[in-house]
């Protein structure tokens, strides 16, 4: 298997970002051989990507859901082992119920969306990472793997596609 | 034969507008935004250190010494006696949770809807949510008397078997207090991961690169970190305004499951989140003026156009306060119940006849004067001034409804006038801390959400059709 190098191309903009990429595409890279680093959110199909996979939505939903259970346990549970008598009002009921429930549950959602966001990302993650400031000034990254054999072709490519450098990729400490 | 329309004499305000006059049509390179925002927190002038000092010594004097008297002396240094249990600490809870609803409606509801405007002023509303709930907690602390014993109402197991009761609406309360407090306050650090990022990638060295370091997270910006991101967004922004409406209901349901007169009200739970919404969004007004003529560049991001976004709720969202607060009125007046009505006389005859006119004036005589004008809605300190105003109204809305309300009861035997004691120092307090918090916030945090800002203004072009220039936006997200 030939030797491979990470490279960073950056563009001022969002046409030439595109049509880079297309030019990785035509060389032979796969989806997951290239990530977009950008100071905003792009669509995907700005760029003519594929959707990002993201597990936040679901882990928010187990969150809602253990949020349900833990506030049904709450309401329910907790009465059942210690009764408190008050007034002749029951001891589990339904109006009260909802309510606790309803905010256990979007507690839970909500949390689990949150540490969901952390997990899926790797947040928090202070190991050096490809990554330069120009970015969150407003330019746009593609990181890419390459065959080091390849480099110049790849250079050129994205040089004529509009990058504004294609440089090796430097870890860095963020 | 078709009507004529006849021309007028001179053009509508808006029609002198250039569209470029909006912060969404006047970009400038990302570059530089994010210079004008990290140079508004660095430089700090002496005026800003003076007021710091200042708002020190007032939390010192007003707030820690006095809650630390009133912890030492107990409850009775502070006004709250028979029959008036409820003073003005819970008046401030009632007030504090108000102002942090509108940091929720603005950002989420906005967000949800897609209104363009908000983008630059979301966060500053955002944190209000957060600083306005620390008020509300102190305040029920204050209440609280004997603040070591909070640890009763967790539900944990002890030896006296305690176990906080379920059933009692100031459990729902804090349950959904908790709520709040913790959701608005993921919600408010979400979106402010890539500006700890920028802020991060242009400050070099010190306790400044260290604090953004942690807090950015390691957050560079790749596909996957910003669908991530923008997923959990979307999630709390829908999740988090019907939790919104839950908080201000069950606050109200404090009262309303009372059987007294002046609080047995079906209409308290939309009547209480309308009033809050009605405070908030003026509190918003103020900070917005506040931070725009504060903040060095912030008259860049800051434009006429958001008061007048702001104006427009303000005035919406007064009108609905009028119809529920005279629904809220007629309704036992009518009745004919003989407490009911010697409630409403107090509020309107008795020895604080005075607050019920104040609370009306401010309420509705002053945005309804003012917010109705288009020019009046954009002129930032007229709006400020008015918010200023309806804050005060609002506040004596609470107040009307907790200690005046209390006065009046079923065993005229009774009835007491409350006189606040300790009650004015620890308020004063509490709104010094606010704006203390809210500016050492200012010198730490990116209060404009600037890829945000850069993410709208990609979004907008201007398209000429016919002989006009129309704003048009693209759906990039």
């Amino acid at each position: 298997m030939s030797e491979s190098i990470t490279m960073l191309a950056m563009f001022e903009d969002l046409d030439p970002t595109s049509e880079g990429i297309d030019k990785l595409y035509e060389l032979g890279l796969g989806d997951d051989e290239m990530n977009v680093i950008s100071g905003i959110p792009i669509k995907h199909t700005i760029l003519g990507r594929p959707s990002a996979i993201t597990y936040v939505s679901r882990i928010g939903m187990f969150g809602a859901i253990l949020g349900m259970f833990l506030g049904l346990f709450f309401i329910y549970g907790i009465p059942y082992l210690y009764p408190l008598l008050v007034g002749g009002q029951p001891i589990y009921p339904v109006p009260q119920g909802i309510i606790i429930t309803f905010e256990m549950t979007m507690l839970g959602l909500m949390g689990f969306s949150f540490i969901g966001m952390f997990v899926d990302s790797g947040f928090p993650s202070y190991t050096p990472k490809e990554y330069t400031p120009e970015i969150s000034d407003g330019r746009v990254a593609i990181l890419f793997s390459c065959p080091v054999a390849d480099q110049k072709k790849f250079v050129d490519a994205l040089t004529k596609a509009g990058a504004h450098s294609v440089e090796p990729a430097e870890a860095r400490h963020l | 034969m078709a009507a004529i329309a006849k021309p007028l004499s001179r053009r509508h305000a808006e029609e002198h507008e250039d569209p470029r006059e909006h912060l969404m049509h006047d970009p400038l390179p990302r570059g530089k935004m994010n210079e004008m925002v990290m140079e508004a927190m660095h430089e700090t002038g002496w005026k800003f250190w003076v007021a710091t000092g200042f708002l020190t010594l007032v939390v010192l004097g007003a707030l820690v010494y006095a809650w630390y008297y009133l912890i030492m002396e107990g409850l009775g240094v502070a006004g709250v006696n028979r029959p008036v249990f409820w003073g003005i600490f819970l008046v401030n809870v009632v007030f504090w949770i108000g102002i942090s609803h509108a940091g929720t409606f603005i950002s989420a509801i906005l967000r949800v809807l897609k209104v363009e405007s908000r983008r630059p002023f979301t966060r500053a509303a955002e944190l209000m949510t957060t600083f306005g709930l620390v008020q509300a907690g102190f305040s029920v602390f204050m209440h609280m008397g004997r603040v070591w014993l909070t640890y009763w109402m967790f539900p944990i197991p002890n030896e006296r078997m305690l176990w906080p009761d379920f059933h009692s609406p100031l459990m729902w309360d804090l349950m959904a207090i908790t709520t709040y407090l913790l959701s608005s306050t993921m919600y408010l650090f979400l979106p402010l991961i890539p500006d700890l990022a920028m802020a991060r990638d242009r400050t070099e060295g010190g306790w400044r690169k260290t604090f953004y370091k942690i807090l950015a997270l390691g957050f560079r910006g790749t596909e996957g970190e910003w669908k991530n991101l923008t997923t959990a967004m979307n999630i709390f922004a829908f999740a988090i305004i019907p939790v919104m409406f839950s908080v201000h209901t069950i606050v109200s349901w404090d009262f309303a499951m009372a059987s007294r007169p002046g609080w047995s009200s079906t209409v308290f739970g939309p009547y209480f989140v309308i009033g809050a919404l009605h405070s908030g969004m003026a509190a918003v007004a103020i900070v917005l003026f506040l931070l725009r003529n504060t903040m060095k560049h912030y008259k860049y991001f800051i434009r006429p156009e958001h008061f007048d976004t702001i104006g427009m709720l303000m005035f919406m969202v007064s009108m609905a306060w009028a119809y529920f607060y005279f629904n809220d009125y007629i309704v036992p007046w009518y009745g004919g119940d003989v407490w009911a009505k010697l409630f409403q006389e107090w509020a309107e005859k008795g020895p604080h006849w005075y607050l019920w006119y104040i609370m009306l004036f401010c309420n509705i005589v002053v945005p309804w004067s003012i917010l109705w004008n288009r020019k009046w809605r954009r002129t930032p300190w007229l709006l400020a001034i008015a918010g200023i105003l309806i804050n005060v109204g609002m506040w004596l809305e609470r107040y009307i409804i907790i200690p005046e309300g209390l006065t009046i009861n079923r065993m005229p035997f009774t009835w007491r006038v409350y006189v606040p004691g300790i009650e004015i120092a620890l308020t004063i307090g509490l709104f010094a801390l606010f704006f203390l918090l809210y500016m050492l916030a200012s010198r730490l945090i990116p209060l404009i959400p600037v890829w945000e800002v850069q993410e709208g203004q990609e979004a907008h072009l201007i398209r000429k059709i016919g002989k006009a220039e129309i704003s048009t936006l693209s759906d990039m997200e």
